[in-house]
């Protein structure tokens, strides 16, 4: 018995060390007013009641909300559909199609941002001269307030898509045949095979990467980090930029910590609020053990 | 088996709809993929061609897809700007180190989880899913400062340590290890094995597709990360290449050309993509394992 615990023993010592420990600290700097290297001074509620008055916070806040909406709907739509085209049985290529669709999550955010970066740029993008050739006029992608989450959601979407349509693949193939076979039996389209046999079967699996994505849209950093800057003004800045700038660019470590305070409590109680959702409507309970 | 059942079901699916239907569905189907791999290719194809422009050749718009006068002088000028070899033998360390150690030691806890009985393995367990919803960024001032303390700043260990052991990969692991028989580790335990021994040269060498997808994932998320390294890689000898192509477009005050930028992010994802393309084959075991998860 004793190896079993050994065997185990690392993930939970560094989750001590550089998980708990960490957390615990921050917690304890929420409280003080330090920029790292005079002495702390404490400070009481002061920093959650700055937090509270923060317009910068509460703009990385919508944005962030508005990227974990927009990108997980678009996100899991699409890799539920390429996931669904890729199953297809007389599809060829199928195994070609699955490492070339697989490509952009193995590129670096960071470097395809800087890709995206130029394909967005007002004057030299290719976005615009395409546009231009539809007669639309050229648009301030990167540098208007209005605009500048688009990027960044494009940026996201393209990148994590083939991510969660592995996985809901690996799902699809896990379905008995005999449920299609039996639903086109009984005369059963192929739209009405999808929602009545593929939907129900892989719910579980599509509510996993539900909340996958959701903290993952809470983390996001390097896609504005690299595109806009957060910018203009904090019109595409997320919580954990907005969390690093406090921290490593202005050094004010009590406040920054406070900010990670708000953002893990977001996300707590999002996803306490999605299990308790997917509980109260009884059908996928195991789905809440993952 | 399979082949009698797939023409079986091919049969049903083609007869009740009427003729021509299906050509003109899938003709749209291919549409549909080709469109979609020409999305998934079009940055990498215009990140590679833009690096070969020369600077004064236009980077715009669709007439200028191809360089005309394909250069590597790019190339030469990023390494000028930046250590990149250095950058790249770095994000091949962190990288390499990191994904041996952390599927040894996920394999082993999922070995544990997956095969042994133990008092509050349970709630261990629970406590191990539980960890994946905190955001690591939520401790990082108290993570920076720790790494100051222990002198970790501009240290390979700085970015191996902390996910030298993961939840997910331990989750995953585990699932994978779970269909392993128990007989024969019983069997290998009267024929004398240690655990470990019974672990090391009973269980792994059968889990090895698994070993190899997760591993495979696990090097590109440590090659791709960039947070941590921009915070604690402070010099640009200790920069992994998404540090170091990150401050390429200022690092030539403020207007590097797009073609040397571009330059240093082929070399920062390229190399990757070779890889992926060589190990993407075991990727087959990880869909294997989705099937047993759902």
């Amino acid at each position: 018995m004793r190896f079993a615990y050994i065997f185990i023993s690392p993930f939970y010592l560094l989750f001590l060390v550089f998980g708990v420990f960490p957390l615990l600290w921050s917690f304890y700097l929420t409280f003080q007013d330090w920029n790292g290297l005079s002495p702390m001074s404490f400070i009481g509620l002061a920093n959650y009641g700055a937090l509270l008055r923060d317009s910068t916070f509460y703009d990385a806040l919508r944005n962030t909300a508005l990227y974990w909406l927009v990108d997980a709907t678009l996100i899991i739509s699409l890799a539920l559909m390429l996931a669904t085209v890729l199953q297809t049985r007389w599809l060829r290529g199928r195994g070609a199609y699955r490492v070339i669709g697989f490509l952009p999550y193995v590129t670096a955010t960071v470097a395809v941002g800087l890709v995206f970066g130029m394909v967005f740029d007002q004057n030299s993008g290719v976005l615009n001269s395409l546009l231009k050739t539809f007669g639309v006029r050229p648009l301030p992608w990167l540098n208007s307030t209005q605009l500048s989450k688009i990027p960044v959601m494009v940026l996201d979407v393209w990148r994590a898509t083939p991510w969660y349509m592995l996985i809901v693949y690996s799902g699809l193939q896990g379905i008995n045949p005999e449920l299609y076979e039996a639903a086109t039996v009984d005369g059963a389209s192929a739209l009405q095979r999808f929602f009545s046999v593929t939907i129900p079967s892989i719910a579980p699996i599509l509510f996993f990467c539900f909340i996958t994505q959701t903290i993952d849209s809470f983390r996001l950093f390097a896609e504005p980090y690299i595109l806009t800057g957060g910018g203009p003004g904090s019109s595409s800045l997320s919580i954990v930029q907005y969390l690093y700038r406090t921290g490593f660019t202005i050094f004010k470590l009590g406040y920054a910590a406070t900010i990670g305070y708000a953002l893990t409590f977001i996300l707590f109680a999002i996803s306490a609020a999605q299990v308790i959702a997917l509980r109260g409507q009884g059908g996928v309970s195991e789905a809440g053990a993952e | 088996m399979t082949t009698i059942h797939v023409q079986k079901t091919a049969r049903i699916h083609v007869r009740p709809r009427g003729p021509g239907q299906p050509g003109v569905a899938r003709r749209l189907l291919y549409v549909f993929v080709a469109v979609w791999c020409m999305i998934a290719l079009f940055p990498l194809l215009w990140m590679a061609s833009t690096s070969l422009k020369p600077v004064t050749e236009p980077i715009g718009g669709l007439g200028a897809m191809l360089p005309k006068a394909p250069t590597l002088a790019n190339y030469a000028r990023v390494s000028e700007v930046l250590p990149l070899a250095r950058n790249t033998l770095n994000s091949l360390i962190v990288a390499s180190l990191g994904t041996v150690i952390t599927v040894f030691l996920c394999s082993l806890a999922g070995f544990a989880f997956a095969k042994y009985n133990f008092p509050g393995k349970n709630a261990l367990f629970y406590l191990l899913l539980a960890t994946m919803m905190i955001p690591v960024e939520a401790g990082i001032v108290p993570t920076f400062i720790i790494m100051r303390r222990l002198g970790w700043i501009n240290t390979y260990q700085a970015l191996i340590v902390p996910r030298a052991a993961t939840a997910i990969g331990i989750f995953y692991l585990r699932q994978y290890i779970v269909s392993y028989p128990s007989e024969l580790i019983e069997q290998g335990r009267i024929d004398g094995c240690s655990e470990f021994r019974i672990y090391w040269q009973l269980v792994m060498p059968v889990v090895a597709p698994a070993l190899a997808a997760w591993g495979s994932l696990a090097f590109i998320a440590r090659w791709n990360d960039f947070m941590l390294p921009l915070l604690l890689m402070r010099s640009k000898d200790m920069y992994t290449l998404m540090v170091a192509i990150s401050v390429l477009p200022v690092s030539e005050g403020l207007s590097t050309p797009w073609p040397i930028i571009m330059a240093g992010t082929c070399v920062a994802v390229f190399p990757l993509i070779l890889i992926y393309l060589v190990l993407q084959r075991f990727q087959v075991a990880g869909l294997a394992l989705g099937a047993v998860k759902g």
